[in-house]
């Protein structure tokens, strides 16, 4: 399972595209990185805050098909308790869907996989349990014929449903109601038969028991499945594969993720077999990939492709030329032998047009860095290369010297200073509106500042655990510190008494999570619609202004009593604060009058009444 | 010497005045709906697009008591400005009502192919069918389960995933 050291708050609830449940703070910061599963405090059926959402899912068909939570993020929302434990597939910042650690993504940039409008969704929360998800549909058009439009269903009394309304009924329920529905009566029996004939994704949780025999009757009844997930809560080996293979001959999305008591036995020869065999997969996602050994994928359709949780790879070889998403995530235990620079190598020769890339590596250096860079990767959009402690200046030199049209960059965990932050900024200013620089203890609240003045089309900042010492214990999770996260030494006076002054245009979501050395600060960014202060334990109540009336969530966990009701009292206070632009006029007595003009007067009241009415309430979500 | 008086506007709106569409129930009554909620039945959008919509159009399928709320339900969802939140609680409201009934309007919103409503409709009788067990769906909707024994086995068999 992957962790990630995040904000040592609040549970992550998952998202995207799945929804309910508390929602953790902690999910804004890495979210991109974390996607549906790890948490993300977004509901992602509607977008709106986890946090006591209780999302309705007889909500529009389009809000209901981009949110269907897959078991995975339902049952770890259910289950979240600590954000820093959360494991949870981690998705690379790059995806839109997903919930995020960190604020949530901005709309994605990569185009989406094309959902086709004859997708059906069906998902499998709990067998045992009753499902209470709903499922995504897209506008579908049943093989029915004419005549089955006056059919009533074929015995009496069925409730006088024709067999396409209870089609269209019956495709709303989840797969554990489905099965239970085929049962009623024939009408009904044949209709579910439809329905699962019809269905082209699958989101499977996969109980310890006897997991291949229901995994290939459930497989049966859907020939046509295009997306399958899987959740398996017991070990996985080939033989899942082969089932998989056997039953869905048009399949093109695959992904397996693992609760925390599964062993995911898959080697690489297994995999690449499987690859090369499904001529139409482009995506495959899977994560517990310790058992690999050594990876050789063949592919021509393959154009994503994340593995999570990999060990040690002998070798890895990519001979999939379309690819055009990656994301590498590797083992924290410290022991992980990979040769990067031979991998980063490779994949910059055999990926000529990767988009996304996501690299996350205790081993990440400097030198890995260059391997990149000296590829001809002229269509990267977003670079990601986390926790590594090796990456400095010199790398960012690299970075912007050979990629001009970057949208998202994430070197959080790196050591790169504000020097680095300079070159970033002069780099892509025209294109950049992405930037996460999480636990990256080099970095100064001016560097932070210069980067939200320099680029005009951020939307997303993540500056978490920045400006801090970074040996308070306190700040950091008891796994961080067993991961043997570096606390690198550093001088504590300028990490004390700093404030930070943000104006930002486009700015919507904003980390300062554990910034525990900011005292100031004051922001005005009418499109901030997120933001983090969870742990700013030092920001001073009467040194801190927020004046951002799109504001939606703050997150102030960890903070001061007093802190919190000042904020309140500021992200809901219905006066805003105008400034004065009336003319005035000193009068003979030394006083001044102001002249107020009639029609600008009542200008100024109309807009007040606008901006109340227009304006959202703000949750403060602290826990 | 007199002033005309000013030409009465139709609509409220400067540009154009509203379209009003006059529908006829099965049971002959009549129901008036504007342009734009009639837009949000697929059905009824062709029948304007081949302008047969001058006099009133017949909807043999449906009864004018749920004809009122179908229009009522069209209006409400044509209308601008609505806030999300509120109208998925008028939405709620709306289906607030006895399983029969959410049957008729299954049936209007299919005849008359309104998706939204077909949406909502359709979720509401998934609501009443989750968490139960066959025996308890066919006692809610009142069904009659006619299986052989060589069939009920058969189904067992099919889907004996759930709830075994």
């Amino acid at each position: 399972m992957h962790r990630r050291l995040h904000q040592p708050h609040l549970p992550p609830s998952d998202s995207p595209s799945s929804a309910a449940a508390a929602p953790s703070p902690s999910s804004s910061s890495d979210d991109a990185k974390r996607g549906k599963k790890r948490g993300s405090y977004n509901c992602g059926r509607c977008g709106l805050p986890k946090k006591g959402h209780s999302c309705d899912s007889s909500s529009t068909a389009a809000a209901a098909a981009a949110a269907s939570s897959t078991p995975v993020s339902a049952s770890a929302a259910a289950a979240s308790s600590t954000a820093a434990s959360a494991s949870a597939l981690v998705r690379p910042s790059f995806s839109s869907s997903s919930s995020a650690a960190r604020p949530p993504q901005p709309p994605p940039f990569l185009p989406r996989h094309p959902i086709s409008h004859l997708r059906r969704a069906l998902s499998f929360d709990d067998l045992d349990v009753r499902a209470d998800e709903g499922e995504d549909f897209d506008e579908v058009e049943p093989d029915l014929d004419e005549r089955d439009q006056d059919l009533v269903d074929g015995d009496a009394d069925a409730g006088g449903l024709p067999v396409r309304c209870l089609w269209e009924v019956m495709r709303r329920l989840p797969p554990a109601e489905l099965l239970a529905a085929a049962k009623v009566c024939k009408g009904w029996r044949d209709t579910s038969r439809r329905v699962w004939r019809a269905a082209e994704d699958l989101k499977l949780r996969v109980p310890a028991r006897a997991q291949l025999c229901f995994v290939g009757s459930v497989l049966n009844k859907c020939p046509e499945l295009v997306r399958l997930s899987l959740r398996m809560e017991s070990d996985v080996d080939a033989t899942m594969l082969a089932c998989i293979a056997f039953s869905c001959p048009n399949l093109e999305s695959m992904e397996i993720s693992t609760s925390s008591n599964a062993v995911n036995r898959i080697t690489g020869d297994e995999l690449g077999r499987f690859v090369a065999d499904k001529r139409c997969l482009t995506s495959l996602k899977m994560e517990g990939c310790s058992n690999l050994g050594g990876l050789v994928l063949s592919s021509s359709s393959l154009s994503t492709l994340w593995l999570a949780d990999l060990y040690s790879l002998s070798k890895m070889v990519l001979n999939c030329p379309n690819l055009r998403e990656i994301s590498l995530e590797f083992s924290r235990n410290g022991n992980d032998c990979t040769d990067l620079i031979a991998m980063v190598d490779g994949l910059g020769r055999s990926c000529p047009w990767l988009q996304n890339i996501h690299i996350a590596s205790l081993r990440l250096s400097h030198a890995v860095v260059l391997a990149l860079t000296a590829s001809d990767l002229r269509g990267l959009r977003m670079l990601s290369l986390v926790l590594g402690s090796e990456i400095t200046d010199a790398s960012v030199a690299a970075i912007t010297s050979s990629f001009s049209d970057l949208e998202l960059l994430d070197l959080s965990g790196s050591s790169i200073s504000d020097s680095g932050i300079g070159m970033i900024c002069n780099e892509f200013p025209e294109t950049l509106s992405r930037l996460l620089l999480a636990l990256c203890p080099n970095i100064t609240s001016s560097g932070i500042q210069f980067a939200t003045a320099q680029l005009p089309l951020l939307e997303l900042m993540d500056c978490g655990m920045t400006i801090c010492d970074a040996n308070d214990e306190s700040l950091i999770s008891d796994e961080a510190i067993n991961q043997g996260m570096e606390k690198r030494p550093k001088s504590n006076l300028h990490l004390i008494h700093q404030k930070l002054i943000i104006k930002h245009s486009k700015l919507k979501k904003l980390s300062l999570w554990g910034c525990s050395g900011l005292d100031a600060l004051y922001l005005n960014c009418p499109e901030l619609n997120d933001l983090n202060l969870n742990a700013c334990k030092n920001l001073l109540p009467d040194r801190l202004l927020i004046q951002c009336p799109s504001l939606e969530n703050v997150y102030a966990s960890g903070c001061e009593e007093l802190l919190i009701e000042v904020i309140q009292n500021q992200v809901n206070n219905d006066s805003i604060p105008v400034e004065n632009h009336l003319p005035f006029k000193r009068l003979a007595d030394g006083s001044k009058r102001i002249r107020v003009p009639h029609f600008l007067c009542q200008q100024q009241f109309d807009v007040d009444k606008k901006q109340r009415s227009r304006r959202r309430p703000c949750n403060v979500l602290v826990e | 010497m007199s002033s005309s008086p000013p030409p009465s506007s139709a609509a409220a709106s400067p540009s154009c005045p509203k379209k009003m569409i006059a529908l006829r129930s099965s049971d002959g009554e009549t129901f008036e709906i504007e342009e734009a909620a009639a837009l949000q039945s697929k059905t009824l959008e062709n029948m304007i697009d081949e302008d047969c919509a001058g006099t009133p159009i017949p909807l043999p399928n449906v009864t004018g008591k749920i004809l009122a709320k179908v229009v009522e339900f069209c209006s409400k969802h044509a209308e601008p400005g609505v806030d999300d939140e509120s109208l998925r609680a008028w939405d709620a409201e709306f289906v607030n009502v006895e399983q029969a009934t959410v049957f008729d309007y299954i049936l209007a919103a299919n005849f008359l192919e309104i998706p939204t409503l077909l949406n909502l409709t359709c979720n509401v009788v998934a609501d009443m069918i989750r968490g139960k067990t066959p025996d308890e769906i066919r006692k809610f909707f009142n069904i009659k389960s006619i299986f052989s024994p060589e069939e009920e086995e058969e189904v067992r068999r099919e889907n004996h995933w759930a709830f075994e």
